[in-house]
């Protein structure tokens, strides 16, 4: 029991400073790319260290109209819950450090937090701009929950379908590849059109270009962290690279879990750690680079009412046509 | 013993409570290391418009029923038949229980 | 025999006897004043609490307990009305209790300047009565009776603000509503009687047949409890009837819709448990078809609170929308009868109904304390509460969180068991399930956002924060709300999977009954 206890607090103090590390790395790499893609030259990579270091150095208005309590709880409570959930993921290719006690419905429930936090410190903003960017993220966030609920129901029952307990656990998912499970060609094509759903929703979740209509810099002045200085405004800048990791993790963890150790064949304790973790660094910034910049810098950003209809319409029905591919998958083979 | 299992998953809330007070005690220090003043008294303290009048507050309060615009926006063609169903005849509350009563009549007779 | 076991003994009599009692004591006891009126009503209702929650640990312990009014020699044809204890009677009656005994203290603060005050109060207890037999009870027509007795009180209380021409209309769609059904549970029982000459649902459960007739009574019943309950398309009468009465109401309102809930499964699963057992009739129809009614429960409820503009009315949707989640539990249970994903559905439901009960019940009183303050109820008129009423918005938030089902509340882990069960049926049920939850949590931050956030409103500079015993009833439920959210699994393995045992296994009910020598 103290075994546990222990294993937790250490995990959390090293998997805080691992996620707020590698985030404002990634955002780096991601600021640098996008901007070579737009034929520019970029800030340096280790540019969001400087930001955050500067925002800690501006002064924290409290604005009159807003709720200072609440205000100024909202982004620590984000950024707390955001690293909450990176003890559940099998960061580097390791067991996830609290395997036992949580899986995949809480990850998808503590992933709302951190928009959920900024929602909230929008509407305790007292600003109308920022009201208007908080129920603008609001909508945003039931519109991707639809194609993402699909993706993670439609991998548990794939995975029940073979006879597997505790489908929901992450290291079950991890064990069973779900290239693997697929036994015809329809549940490669399932999964292939899952992947690419999931890939979609990553920016919404993130808010990015095209889907960062609650942000929108040019529309309403930054949204709902109009109001937002200093600190508070540095804690969510943390928020956003902690989920970035998160949210590309996950989509690694789910579709790609393979570790190089394991198909090199390679043994010895310390080579397969550093080995699997650099791999694992390599996965994250690829599923980053297609997910994330390569997306942002393609195309315009969408009208909320369009964010609803594309997640909902198409990409909804995308994804469920994915699962009756799956769900079918038995009953086509390969002659 | 504080976990539950459904077969399928499980949660033990009282680790994670654990990891929440962690990850709070860092990160509140962390955030103490900002700066925490500012002018109170200043022009800093009013809300950022862009430039234009802040008028009085009871027209600067974005009001509840204009929220989630695009939401009803995207979905109006099943608001207005849900809102024409929900017509707030007691009449029609009986009908669709007779309606109901019907359908499941026609379910156990037939299968 | 020690006292304490002969208390427990006689305790189904005495949980019905003392709130009728004091309810008709009540418009005596006011004659002395308005406060010790009051301080007898929360006495009155403590007692029963106490009387409950003694049966409860007896039951959860030993098993089914029968109560009999009337001749105890069983083999003699001679009238007699028999209560039967079991898990899940007892399991919703902590839930009325407990809601009653909250609505009593709520109301203390909240309905002082109010006239007739001592009908009000009578109606409360006769309310308690008639939710706690209709729970307790082990035959029909009696089931019927406290069904009649829950709904005339009701009405009467929702139409409590008689100057107020909405509050009489509500009250009159809810009579009609209520007429129509305990009319047709009425029909279902005297088809019963008329074939098998008994009343007892245990004897009924062990010589029915299904034979033509039993086949209409059950579609009467499952209909007419339904529509008690808030199924879907016949839930309009609920968000009516919820936002007219006086918050406190409305918290023993959600029990008595439960009380007709906890009446869908009684009938399902014991009263015909022998039908399914045997399949003669096949649990898959009627549990698809329920589970049809509870997701579109679910659609229809969270989408129809979304847009609206009055606070209680919403919060009544969203009521709306958790008994479909309780729905869509039994229905998995039912269809999947026999597998374990089918016994965790059951589970997941059974608990969702004790969550949902403090849930929304939290939220419906932090809008009688809105109103208390304000007067007002339209959300558009409203705005910068927070700063004046502190621990109200900290009780709304706990509220929210639990209602959206977000850990670390009672909400996510019922949720959890639901979601993680009803997706073996069919994926479909899972995935709608997950997006009506992120739909609700939508729903409650709009209102957070229109009732207190927002800047300071001259209208509202002196409201100030509500009296103690309204911030104490609230209190408590949002203490229980988070520690049922921290300790699930001992919730779970000592309270809700009694229940939802004594669900399944009908046998037990049944022989429980005929082993005391019972026809």
């Amino acid at each position: 029991m103290s075994e546990i206890v222990l294993k937790t607090i250490v995990g959390t103090i090293v998997l805080a400073l691992f996620g707020i590390i590698f985030g404002l790395l990634y955002k780096g790499i991601d600021r640098k790319l996008s901007a070579h893609m737009q034929a520019r030259v970029g800030p340096p990579i280790r540019q969001p260290f400087r930001d955050v270091m500067k925002l800690f150095t501006k002064e924290n208005v409290i604005p009159r109209h807003a709720i200072p309590w609440i205000f100024n709880l909202a982004p620590l409570a984000g950024l707390v819950a955001t690293i909450s959930i990176l003890l559940y993921i099998p960061i580097g290719g390791f067991e996830p450090i609290l395997s036992g006690s949580g899986d995949l419905i809480l990850i998808l429930y503590l992933l709302i937090v951190p928009s959920l936090a900024m929602v909230v410190g929008g509407f305790a903003s007292g600003s109308p701009y920022a009201t208007v960017g908080a129920q603008r993220e609001m909508v945003t966030m039931i519109a991707y929950e639809f194609p993402l609920a699909i993706i993670i129901v439609s991998i548990a029952w794939k995975l029940n379908q073979l006879g597997n307990v505790d489908v929901f656990a992450l290291s079950t998912i991890t064990a069973n590849p779900v290239w693997n499970t697929a036994s015809g060609p329809l549940g490669i094509i399932g999964f292939a059109i899952l992947l690419i759903v999931l890939v979609i929703v990553t920016p919404g979740e993130l808010s990015k270009i095209p889907f960062d209509a609650p942000e929108a810099e040019t529309e309403i002045a930054g949204g709902l962290l109009v109001e937002y200085s200093g600190r508070n405004l540095a804690m969510f800048y943390l928020t956003d690279g902690v989920k970035t990791v998160i949210m590309a993790s996950l989509i690694v963890v789910l579709f790609f879990p393979y570790n190089l150790s394991n198909i090199l064949g390679i043994t010895g304790v310390y080579t397969t750690y550093a080995l699997d973790l650099i791999f694992y660094l390599l996965k994250v910034f690829l599923v980053i680079l297609f997910s994330v910049t390569l997306i942002r810098v393609g195309v315009a950003r969408l009208k909320i009412d369009q964010i609803v209809y594309t997640y909902w319409i198409p990409l909804t029905l995308l994804s469920l046509v994915g699962l009756v591919f799956i769900m079918w998958d038995g009953f086509v083979t390969v002659p | 013993m504080f976990s539950i299992d459904t077969g399928s998953g499980f949660w033990n809330p009282i680790l994670w409570v654990l990891v929440i007070i962690i990850a709070f005690l860092m990160m509140y220090i962390l955030r103490s290391l900002g700066r925490k003043d500012y002018r109170k008294t200043t022009e800093q303290i009013k809300p950022f418009l862009s430039g234009n009048p802040e008028l009085e507050k009871d027209k600067m309060h974005v009001r509840g029923s204009n929220l989630y615009w695009g939401f009803r926006e995207s979905l109006k063609g099943f608001y207005n038949v849900l809102l024409k169903l929900h017509s707030g005849n007691t009449s029609d509350y009986i009908l669709w229980f007779v309606v109901i009563m019907a359908i499941f009549f026609i379910i156990i007779g037939v299968i | 025999m020690t006292s304490i076991e002969y208390i427990i003994d006689h305790s189904p009599a005495l949980i019905i006897a003392i709130p009728l009692l004091g309810a008709f004591l009540t418009p005596l006891v006011s004659r002395l004043g308005s406060r010790i009126r009051n301080v007898f009503v929360i006495i009155v209702a403590m007692l029963t609490a106490f009387l409950v929650f003694l049966l409860a640990s007896d039951v959860f312990s030993d098993g089914i307990r029968t109560y009999i009014f009337g001749s105890q020699d069983l083999t003699t044809p001679v009238v007699r009305i028999l209560f039967e204890v079991d898990g899940i009677s007892i399991f919703m009656a902590i839930i009325s209790v407990l809601l009653s005994l909250l609505a009593a203290i709520y109301s203390w603060s909240f309905m002082k300047k109010y006239d007739g005050l001592d009908k009000y109060y009578t109606l409360l207890l006769l309310m308690t009565a008639g939710m706690l037999g209709m729970e307790l009870t082990g035959d029909m027509f009696n089931f019927f009776v406290f069904l009649e007795i829950t709904s005339i009180s009701s009405c009467a209380l929702i139409a409590f603000w008689t100057h107020k021409g909405e509050a009489v209309e509500a009250g009159f769609k809810y009579i009609v509503v209520s007429a129509v059904g305990a009319l047709f549970v009425l029909f279902a029982v005297a088809l019963l009687y008329g074939q098998y000459n008994a009343l007892n649902i245990a004897t009924l459960a062990n010589t029915i047949q299904y034979s033509f007739l039993d086949k209409i009574a059950f579609v009467l019943l499952i209909t007419a409890l339904g529509m008690k309950a808030g199924l879907v398309p016949m839930h309009m009468w609920l968000p009516d009837s919820y936002s007219q009465a006086p918050s406190s109401v409305t918290l023993i309102l959600v029990g008595a819709t439960q009380a007709s809930l906890y009446g869908v499964f009684r009938m399902c699963f014991t009263l015909y448990g022998g039908v399914f057992a045997d399949g003669i009739l096949s649990s898959m129809t009627v549990g698809w078809f329920i589970v049809v009614l509870a997701l579109v429960t679910i659609l229809i409820g969270v989408t129809m609170a979304i847009i609206q503009t009055d606070f209680k009315r919403l919060i009544a949707y969203a009521a709306v929308a958790e008994l479909g989640y309780m729905f869509l539990g039994i229905g998995v249970g039912l269809t999947a009868m026999g597998t374990s994903y089918g016994k965790t559905a059951l589970d997941g439901g059974v608990f969702h109904i004790l969550n949902d009960a403090l849930d929304v019940g939290l939220l419906f009183l932090v809008a009688g304390s809105i109103y208390y303050a304000t007067k007002e109820r339209d959300l558009d008129r409203m705005g910068g509460l927070a700063r004046n009423m502190r621990y109200t918005s900290m009780f709304f938030i706990i509220g929210l969180l639990a209602v959206a089902g977000m850990p670390p509340m009672n909400g996510f882990a019922s949720k959890l068991l639901i979601y993680e069960s009803t997706y073996q049926l069919s994926p479909i049920l899972s995935i709608i399930a997950i997006l009506s939850s992120i739909l609700l949590l939508a729903v409650f931050v709009k209102v957070f956002h229109s009732v207190f956030m927002g800047p300071e409103l001259p209208r509202f500079r002196d409201v100030q924060e509500v009296p103690r015993s309204m911030l104490l009833a609230m209190g408590i439920i949002a203490l229980i709300i988070i520690v049922i959210g921290l300790i699930p699994g001992i919730v779970v393995e000592n309270i809700v999977q009694p229940a939802a045992n004594s669900l399944v296994n009908h046998l037990d009910y049944i022989s429980h009954v005929i082993s005391i020598g019972g026809v």
